[in-house]
């Protein structure tokens, strides 16, 4: 036997561990919350709760696995600016944790070299943390911006950027898979015009078309990324008026738009003060019409069992 | 069986062409090849009665569509025992991707297993260990799982595998989910890229006969701009299109699963459609309509 390969035995990875959502009707979607030892990427459009939920995140890492939690500080690579600190101090103050911003490590990265070289130094993080607690929870938000301006849409760029998703992803996937890590990316979205035949058309995962705020999107990057994920789910939000005062009020859903270990399922969630929550399902009826407006489904493969179980 | 047979017809006077079969040989060879049940009728009929062993088999699709789905439930099919109709054998699942979930596949045991006693029930009676191998658990046990990180370690492990196949002769069939998943990256010296893909495939193809075994490779598509419109390609193609005896595809064929075969020796082409359910891949339920919602 050559030293450094053996195979395991599966059931040492039983029983599977997940991050809490922070919420439990979120957390039943995804069958406990997310994995650790792979890739999660949220997709969705600016304001779609992406950076609201992985903050939420990185204060569930801390709760200890009894409540769904990691015991696990966190660290936090944005692209986006500004890092939203206050929301987080926020959110922080209804934490149990003793000092939960100190076992945030925050990171900016400004092109994807950067991701890359911050992800090599982050292996010392992981492998000596400076808190007693071991980094188990990694978020880059989000990959997208990363690879705004770098590149343009000939054919020798493209290439050049998928080289790159892939190198991050198995950087990512190496560090989710070492330090028994959940890796989060968030990604945007954007427009699908025409028809299937597009590049952007092309269908991935279980809903024929995603769709927000009225629009049909899809997540960036194309098929390349959409390879280096292991679970992507998506968020979308539409904002509708109210039947009674003619005042408006946002909708929001999330959707496993692929997974391995998940079956095609939708959840209503809405965000308050304390952070992403899950709506329980009332009614089918009203949940259906929700969804119906929205075209966020494809209706007729619906498996209504699924939806917030 | 096969291998005894073979050297019955050698006594028989052939001893100058050692190693050499007659024709005869090599067509009841073909008849006795053993075939792993996909779980899906449909997509076992297109295949010839299942994943064949002796063969390599690509199959490659979207992400989401099934392809790890697929390399799961014959991960625990193969395992059916041979009372039941199956092999009897295990598996090795090389996951390069973090994609194999240990609480899916023990859905997709846990399915295969309430399958099997709800249609052999009558046969149970002469199967006395049953209810101990008929576990999920034992399932799962029956899979050697390597989860790999980088080309090196894929390569490293291939290489592994010719000790450890001549230790576990129960292997039926090895998984790579996905085989090219970590070639994907920049590689500053493609030829040698090209090289060391090539001497993978071939080290597979060779386990594959030599330990009558099944190998699949779980591959990704992409998508290349030709005359006009984009196709679906499969990942590093030109590398590997010489290397797999059999290519399925699967795709989405508005909203249902399908699979083609796009490339065997002996089956022609075809279509099948196919469902992932909570117990694992199953028949599409073509004759039930679909409940139209408002």
């Amino acid at each position: 036997m050559l030293p450094g390969i053996e195979p395991l035995n599966p059931l040492l990875f039983l029983p599977a561990q997940k991050l809490t959502l922070g919420c439990p009707v979120l957390d039943r979607l995804l069958r406990g919350g997310l994995p650790v030892g792979s890739v999660t990427e949220i997709a969705g459009e600016s304001a779609a709760g992406k950076t609201q939920l992985c903050l939420q995140l990185l204060l569930a890492a801390l709760l200890p696995p009894s409540r769904g939690g990691l015991s696990a500080a966190s660290l936090f690579i944005h692209s986006e600016f500004p890092f939203p600190i206050r929301r987080l101090h926020a959110l922080s103050s209804s934490s149990s944790a003793a000092d939960p911003l100190g076992h945030i490590f925050v990171a900016a990265a400004h092109s994807p070299d950067d991701l890359l070289s911050l992800l090599a130094t982050a292996d010392g993080l992981l492998a000596r943390p400076p808190t007693h607690l071991p980094v188990r929870l990694i978020v880059v938000d989000s990959i997208a911006a990363l690879f705004r301006s770098d590149f343009d849409n000939n054919p020798k760029d493209l290439k050049k950027r998928s080289f790159l998703f892939f190198k991050i992803a198995a950087k990512l996937k190496e560090q989710a898979r070492r330090f028994g890590s959940v890796v989060v990316v968030t990604n945007q979205v954007v427009d699908v015009v025409g028809s299937e035949e597009g590049a952007n058309g092309q269908r991935v995962g279980n809903y024929a078309s995603l769709w927000s705020s009225g629009r049909r999107v899809c997540p960036a990057l194309g098929l390349s990324w959409a390879n280096c994920v292991n679970t992507r789910l998506f968020l979308s939000r539409k904002d509708e008026v109210a039947d009674d005062a003619g005042s408006s009020r946002t909708r929001r859903w999330m959707q496993v738009v692929f997974a391995p270990h998940l079956p095609e399922a939708c959840c209503e969630f809405v965000i308050v003060r304390e952070g992403v929550s899950g709506i329980e399902l009332q009614s089918r009826r009203t949940m259906i019409a929700g969804l119906a407006t929205s075209k966020s489904l494809a209706m007729t493969s619906l498996d209504l069992t699924s939806i917030a179980l | 069986m096969s291998e005894t047979s073979r050297f019955r017809s050698l006594e028989g006077g052939h001893g100058a062409l050692k190693g050499a079969q007659t024709a005869w040989d090599m067509l009841s060879e073909e008849q006795m090849q053993k075939h792993i049940t996909t779980g899906c009728e449909e997509l076992d009929a297109i295949l010839g009665g299942g994943i064949h062993c002796k063969e390599v088999t690509e199959v490659g699709g979207v992400p989401g569509i099934g392809k790890t789905q697929l390399g799961i439930q014959l991960a625990v099919n193969v395992q059916i025992p041979v009372e039941c109709g199956g092999l009897g054998g295990k598996a090795i699942y090389i996951d390069t991707e973090g994609s194999f979930m240990v609480e899916r596949a023990h859905q997709i045991a846990e399915g295969c297993i309430s399958d099997l006693l709800d249609n052999t029930a009558h046969r149970l009676k002469d199967f006395p260990a049953c209810p101990e191998i008929l576990q999920p658990n034992s399932f799962l046990a029956n899979i050697f799982y390597f989860r790999i990180c980088s080309y090196t370690e894929q390569i490293a492990t291939i290489n592994y595998l010719e000790k450890f196949l001549e230790e576990q002769k129960d292997v039926k069939i090895i998984v790579v989910d996905s085989i090219t998943f970590h070639f994907r990256q920049d590689f500053d010296d493609l030829a040698l890229r090209t090289r060391v893909l090539g001497g993978m495939s071939l080290k597979l193809m060779r386990f594959a006969k030599k330990y009558s075994l099944a190998v699949v490779l779980l591959n990704q598509v992409t998508t290349k701009f030709v005359e006009g419109s984009f196709h679906l390609t499969l990942a590093l193609g030109d590398t590997w299109s010489h290397a797999c005896t059999n290519r399925i595809i699967l795709y989405w064929n508005g909203n249902d699963r399908h699979a083609y075969i796009d490339k065997s020796p002996s089956l022609r082409s075809a279509t099948a459609p196919f469902l992932i359910t909570g117990k694992g891949i199953r028949n599409a339920t073509s004759h039930c309509k679909r409940v139209r919602m408002m």
